[in-house]
């Protein structure tokens, strides 16, 4: 099966021109399928905390939205326990005019502002809602236990 | 002049007395009511054609007649009318002594038919060959002249009763006097003049004859002598201006402009003998009326050709033909020369009392409005400039055409009927085994007919129809001693009142002629009703009448000769070039079709053919290098076939290349051919095309010009076909102008009738209706259901349809104000097409191009509002996108601003806009997103900047017309787009196609097989239905000009492929409207109207023909109260015109036609 002219582009670019703080390459058996790895943010409790993430370009993308998934363990009020990430723009926000790029930037992005009135993992955003400073705390902990490899 | 050698009589001289003779000269030649026209001969008229060329000196001439008359004492009032009293037999006495040495063996002899070669005289009417009249000449009738006045004063020149000669004034003088006195002479001839005839003395009388009038066109005085051959008086100017011209005959009066003088008395046309004296005063004064009666000899010069033709035609035809790419219809010197010998006789004729007894009766009618036609023949040619229409001809070659003279289908029909009345009993030809088909009977009588046409044998068809441009008449009796023998044969002669011949043998309509044309190879031309089988007929024909012809070495040369005149003529080329040949004339035919046949035309030529028999070359595209070579490769091979096809833009191009260079002529130019079979040969109905011109270049013997419409919408459409068949004397322009086209705009049943005649002879013309002898039809095919399905417009497409009119209709209304309608004729059609785009759809005619119009146009208006409605179709506020969308919009005109599409991240391809935030993706890209979209339930937004919701049909696509599409045949001027336009991506809100798209779901229900063809002229319009089509699901394939053969024809062959699922053929009307046979389709849907429904019918009959087996479904699409509605109202009106057409003459003329159709357009309803 052909790889779309488009990813081969976008992979050219992230190569090339690689976002801040944000690595992408494709696995060489399956070009869809990236190896991501996101700096948190500074200024966030994810700071200095180096993330990993898989993402799956599915067959019918750029019209439906890429699959992207933390490995990294990380405490955040829109990222449940298996790494699912709550993003808009991955599910119905969707464009096909979003890009490799743009979704992780978005993510990154996220980590910075945790958006806990749209939660995914109920018990984290509860506890940011509750007792943000101690939530933090919390995110600090799990990013330097599991993210500071 | 001559006068001595008697006459060979042709009237026995009987005992009878002179009323009888009297009698017998009035009520045998004018059976009818004559009189009318008679008595204005007898006045001097200023109105009559000829004195117009007088003018210069009718004017003292009548002072000093009229001076006199009422010194005489005796008003010319009372005179006058007395005239028709005065008993002609008085004249007798004295005829008599002239003829009494008369032999008197008056029978006919039996005229010889020469064989002399029609070649020579191909720019004549005259379809006999020239025979050689048996007598020196013959009394044609006499006359009264009452007011012939006297030059000299005194006694003793004449006396009642007394014999007189009539003279034409230079012919008594040497040539040498005339040609260096004439111009002092004319001066002091003026300056006597106005001195009055009073002061000039005999002496001077005698010594000098005034050479007054000896002004180049002016002269024709006509003088009056005595036996002693003093001249004492002088034919008033009203008769002399036509007796002179009689007496000069052209030939001489041609000679005049340029002083040469030739003595061409035996050319004179007629002469005087026996006139009398009837009634003068005892003793002369100058100015004393004289009456006289003149007796007219027709000498046997007159049944000659005019010399005109032939020697003036040589002379002038380079020039004239130059002058007429030019000036078309201005009237050449010998057209003036024959002009005016025609009126002349024609006033003879009238003077006489002469009728047809058969024939063209046109004297009366032609007689008084003589002048009045040349009138309109002038000023028609000048209004004939100006509403240039550009037409499509050939391979998609532009031309102007002239408007106005458009015809009907009824006249169309009239126009055939003739050609078919004798078709039923025709015979049959079996052809040879070589030909693998069976013909049907129609078929076999079509090879009959052809092989007949080719062999010069007689014809399959009789007809014996006098030429129509000839009437008969009857050679009065002459009176011998005042006797007239009843019992005499009548002798009959005939006379060309539209050339002026005369002639003694019967002209039958074109058979004579057909012999003529042989010398130079077969012309003729079949028209077949397409569907019929044509290309089958015609690959019969080839395999039946293979042979090539032997070369007949004196056939040769005139070919050769002619060639070269034609050559001249037509300034094509500098000399033929006769390869030096064996004994073996030319034996390939060479077939010229429109590309889009070139592939169907081999396969049924090998098809109907045994294997090995024909050898086909298709000359076109990279394999036309080696022509030469391939043609004379297999010379020598007698028993095989061999058959060239090219097309019309192949032949043009090389034409173009010969011209341009000038020396090297394409080989396809040189060979001679030994057939030449023009496929649709309305392709070169624009004689000044380019298309046309490299058809008339080719040189053939046997040519066949292959067709539906002959005529397709005017009558001139059928000259074109007649030049490339050589079909003289048609073949001429100017003839063909002035005994066709004008009449035919004069109203003139003639013109239809010689049309007739000319068809009948070359014309075969069958329909798929008509019946064969017994009854049964000829072609049986299934029925043909025509609906027209009456559309509304959405609320929308109404209000920019009518927006868009009002504008054109402001636009239209002012420029007829200001009477500029003519002017700007082309920016009018371009309005109508504009109109009849967006009654297909709204965005055929959005354009993008603001920078370029002029806000008077009123297009800036319409753009931005279909713009907006676009926008408001959105619910998105784009308000604030003004900036980023006006950047955009600016961009696209430039052609390489396509931009990098947000989904593909790709160059765009077809970039759409989405019209509510501007911005742009791949057509592709963005159409499949939305559906993806759909599919999951999601709401459909910008993929940018997720405005929304966006609508499939909401999108605009920009569209950047390319090179290729604007040279097209099928996308000529008359549908170029602009240089960028934004479409609607729209399959819905366009009416037309939602009623197509209906009608295809329904037959897709009834029938899930179902094959439909779908018709319409714009390129641009079959791009939507494929996308509708595209979304139906519907397998379809694209016929269009724009397209390669090779894809064209696997478009067909995969059309035509059986298969299980439904099938579509879009056609672009231009490009596949003839020729292609698409029987596979039962259904037809017509998506717009054309102007002609001629044109309609034929793209019809792609499907309705031979070969199909079931109904036929057509359906028109038209929407309602729109200008599709006016186009049918013309077509109606025009048959309503028709059937005026011939009640009366219309004062408004044609050009005030096409007028009337636009005010039909633009009018109120």
């Amino acid at each position: 099966m052909a790889l779309p002219k488009r990813i081969i582009k976008e992979t050219e670019r992230l190569v090339q021109d690689p976002a801040p703080g944000i690595s992408a390459a494709p696995h060489d058996d399956n070009l869809r399928y990236f190896d991501v790895t996101i700096q948190g943010p500074d200024g966030s409790p994810f700071q200095q905390g180096v993330f990993k993430l898989e993402l799956f370009l599915p067959e019918e993308y750029p019209m439906s939205p890429p699959k992207v998934r933390f490995l990294t363990k990380i405490y955040h009020p829109n990222i449940d326990k298996l790494g699912r990430i709550c993003l808009d723009i991955l599910k119905d926000k969707w464009s096909p005019a979003l890009q490799i790029r743009t979704v992780l930037l978005s993510i990154q992005a996220l980590l910075s502002a945790p958006n806990p009135d749209d939660p995914l993992a109920t018990d984290v955003a509860k506890h940011y809602k509750e007792n943000e400073k101690d939530a933090q705390r919390v995110s600090r902990e799990w990013t330097e236990r599991y993210a500071s490899g | 002049m001559d006068t001595d050698s008697p006459p060979q009589g042709l009237f026995f001289a009987g005992s009878d007395d002179g009323n009888d003779n009297d009698d017998v000269l009035i009520e045998e030649p004018q059976p009818g009511a004559a009189t009318e026209s008679k008595p204005r001969l007898f006045f001097a008229d200023s109105d009559d054609d000829e004195e117009t060329h007088a003018s210069t000196f009718t004017t003292p001439m009548k002072r000093s007649i009229s001076v006199h008359i009422e010194n005489d004492g005796q008003s010319s009032d009372a005179e006058i009318p007395s005239f028709e009293e005065i008993p002609r037999a008085s004249s007798v006495s004295s005829i008599s002594s002239a003829l009494s040495g008369k032999d008197k063996d008056s029978s006919p002899a039996p005229y010889v038919e020469s064989t002399e070669p029609p070649t020579k005289r191909m720019r004549m009417s005259s379809p006999f060959t020239a025979s050689q009249p048996p007598f020196e000449s013959i009394y044609i009738g006499s006359f009264i002249v009452g007011n012939a006045w006297s030059t000299v004063r005194g006694k003793g020149y004449i006396k009642s009763g007394d014999e007189i000669q009539v003279e034409r004034e230079d012919q008594d003088e040497g040539p040498s006097f005339k040609g260096s006195g004439t111009s002092k002479k004319g001066k002091k001839g003026k300056a006597m003049d106005k001195g009055k005839t009073k002061q000039l003395s005999i002496a001077n009388m005698m010594k000098a004859p005034q050479p007054k009038m000896s002004k180049k066109k002016t002269n024709t005085v006509v003088r009056l002598t005595n036996n002693r051959g003093f001249e004492f008086g002088r034919l008033p100017t009203d008769v002399a201006s036509w007796v002179s011209k009689l007496l000069d005959q052209g030939e001489s009066t041609v000679l005049e402009y340029s002083f040469v003088n030739h003595l061409t008395s035996h050319l004179d046309m007629v002469e005087f003998k026996g006139s009398t004296m009837i009634d003068c005063p005892p003793v002369l004064h100058s100015g004393a009326d004289l009456i006289v009666s003149l007796s007219i000899y027709l000498r046997s010069s007159a049944f000659k050709p005019p010399s005109t033709f032939a020697s003036m035609s040589t002379i002038t035809s380079a020039k004239q033909k130059i002058n007429m790419m030019f000036n078309e219809g201005q009237e050449t010197l010998d057209e003036q020369v024959l002009r005016e010998r025609k009126s002349s006789l024609l006033k003879l004729f009238d003077a006489i009392g002469l009728k047809p007894r058969a024939g063209a009766d046109f004297i009366k009618q032609r007689y008084k409005s003589d002048k009045e036609l040349h009138e309109e023949t002038v000023k028609s040619t000048m209004q004939a400039k100006k509403p240039p229409k550009i037409e499509i001809v050939g391979d998609g070659e532009e031309v102007e055409v002239e408007e106005g003279e458009d015809l009907s289908e009824n006249e169309l029909n009239m126009i055939y009927k003739k050609a078919q009345v004798n078709d039923l009993s025709m015979g049959e030809m079996e052809p040879p085994d070589t030909f693998t088909l069976t013909l049907r009977g129609y078929q076999k009588q079509a090879l009959l007919w052809m092989c007949s046409l080719e062999n010069g044998e007689a014809s399959a068809r009789d007809a014996v129809s006098m030429h129509p441009l000839w009437s008969e008449y009857v050679f009065p009796s002459e009176p011998v001693d005042g006797i007239i023998d009843l019992t005499s044969e009548e002798q009959p002669f005939y006379f060309n009142p539209y050339s002026g011949e005369l002639s003694l043998t019967f002209p039958k309509a074109e058979r004579k002629c057909k012999g003529g044309i042989l010398a130079d190879g077969n012309c003729h031309f079949l028209q077949k009703v397409l569907g019929m089988g044509k290309t089958i007929m015609l690959s019969a024909l080839i395999l039946t009448n293979c042979e090539a012809e032997l070369v007949d070495p004196d056939l040769a040369i005139k070919d050769f000769s002619k060639q070269r005149q034609l050559k001249l003529d037509n300034a094509f080329r500098p000399l033929a070039r006769q390869r030096p040949k064996s004994t073996k004339g030319p034996s390939v035919t060479l077939i010229v079709a429109p590309t889009s046949l070139l592939n169907q035309w081999n396969e049924e030529i090998q098809r109907s053919s045994q294997p090995g028999t024909v050898k086909v070359l298709v000359w076109h595209g990279q394999n036309r290098l080696d022509l030469e070579a391939a043609v004379e490769a297999d010379d020598n091979d007698d028993k095989l076939v061999r058959v060239v096809i090219t097309s019309y833009g192949v032949l043009a191009s090389e034409h173009a290349k010969g011209e341009k260079s000038g020396s090297s002529l394409s080989p396809v130019f040189q060979i001679e051919w030994l057939r030449v079979v023009l496929d649709e040969a309305h392709h070169c109905k624009s004689r000044q095309s380019k298309t046309a011109r490299a058809v008339y270049a080719l040189r053939a013997r046997r040519r066949w010009a292959v067709t539906g419409t002959p005529i397709v919408n005017k009558l001139e459409d059928l000259y074109s076909l007649l030049k490339f068949l050589d079909f003289s004397p048609w073949s001429g322009y100017s003839f063909f102008r002035s005994f066709i086209t004008l009449p035919f705009l004069d109203r003139d049943p003639k013109a239809i009738e010689i049309v007739q005649v000319i068809l009948e002879s070359v014309l075969l013309r069958r329909e798929k209706n008509m019946r064969d002898s017994d009854g049964n039809k000829i072609v049986e095919l299934p029925a043909k259901e025509v609906t027209i399905e009456n559309l509304e417009f959405s609320p929308l497409e109404r209000k920019i349809y009518d927006s868009m009119y009002t504008d054109a209709k402001k636009n239209f209304d002012r420029l007829s104000a200001k009477g500029l309608i003519g002017k700007n004729y082309t920016h009018i059609l371009a309005m109508l097409m504009r109109l009849r785009r967006a009654v297909l759809h709204p965005s055929l005619v959005l354009s993008e191009d603001q920078p370029d119009s002029s806000p008077a146009d009123g297009e800036v208006d319409i753009d931005s509002m279909i713009r907006r409605f676009s926008k408001e179709e959105g619910t998105s506020e784009g308000s604030g996108n003004n900036a980023f969308a006006e950047g955009v919009l600016a961009n696209l005109n430039d052609l390489d601003s396509n931009g990098e599409c947000p989904i593909c991240l790709d160059v765009m391809q077809s970039p759409m806009i989405i019209p509510a935030c501007m911005h742009q993706c791949c057509k592709d890209c963005i159409v499949c997103y939305l559906a993806s979209c759909e599919e999951r339930g999601e709401e459909q937004r910008c993929p940018t900047c997720s405005s929304g919701p966006v609508k499939e049909s909401d999108l605009l696509e920009v569209v950047r017309s390319t090179k290729e599409r604007n040279g097209d045949a099928s996308n000529g001027s008359q549908n170029s787009l602009p240089e960028v336009i934004l479409r609607r991506n729209d399959f819905r809100s366009s009416t037309k196609l939602e009623a197509l798209i209906y009608n295809l779901r329904r037959l897709r229900d009834q029938d899930p097989c179902f094959r439909a063809v779908i018709f319409s002229q714009f390129t641009s319009f079959l791009d939507l239905i494929e996308v509708v089509l595209k979304r139906e699901h519907l397998n379809w394939y694209r016929f269009d000009g724009s397209m390669d053969i090779k894809r064209r024809n696997e478009a067909v062959s995969e059309f035509r492929c059986a298969s299980r699922k439904p099938k579509v053929l879009i056609v672009s009307l231009k490009a596949g409207g003839v020729g292609l046979n698409l029987t596979t389709a039962n259904h037809v849907f017509m998506m717009d109207c054309w102007w002609n429904a001629a044109t309609e019918n034929q793209a019809i009959d792609r499907v309705h023909r031979i070969g199909q087996e079931k109904t036929v479904y057509v359906k028109h699409f038209i929407v309602a109260d729109t200008i599709e509605g006016r186009i049918l109202q013309i077509q109606k009106r025009k048959t309503a015109i028709v059937k005026e057409a011939f009640r009366g003459k219309d004062a408004s003329g044609s050009d005030s036609e096409s007028m009337e159709n636009l005010k039909i357009m633009f009018g109120d309803m």
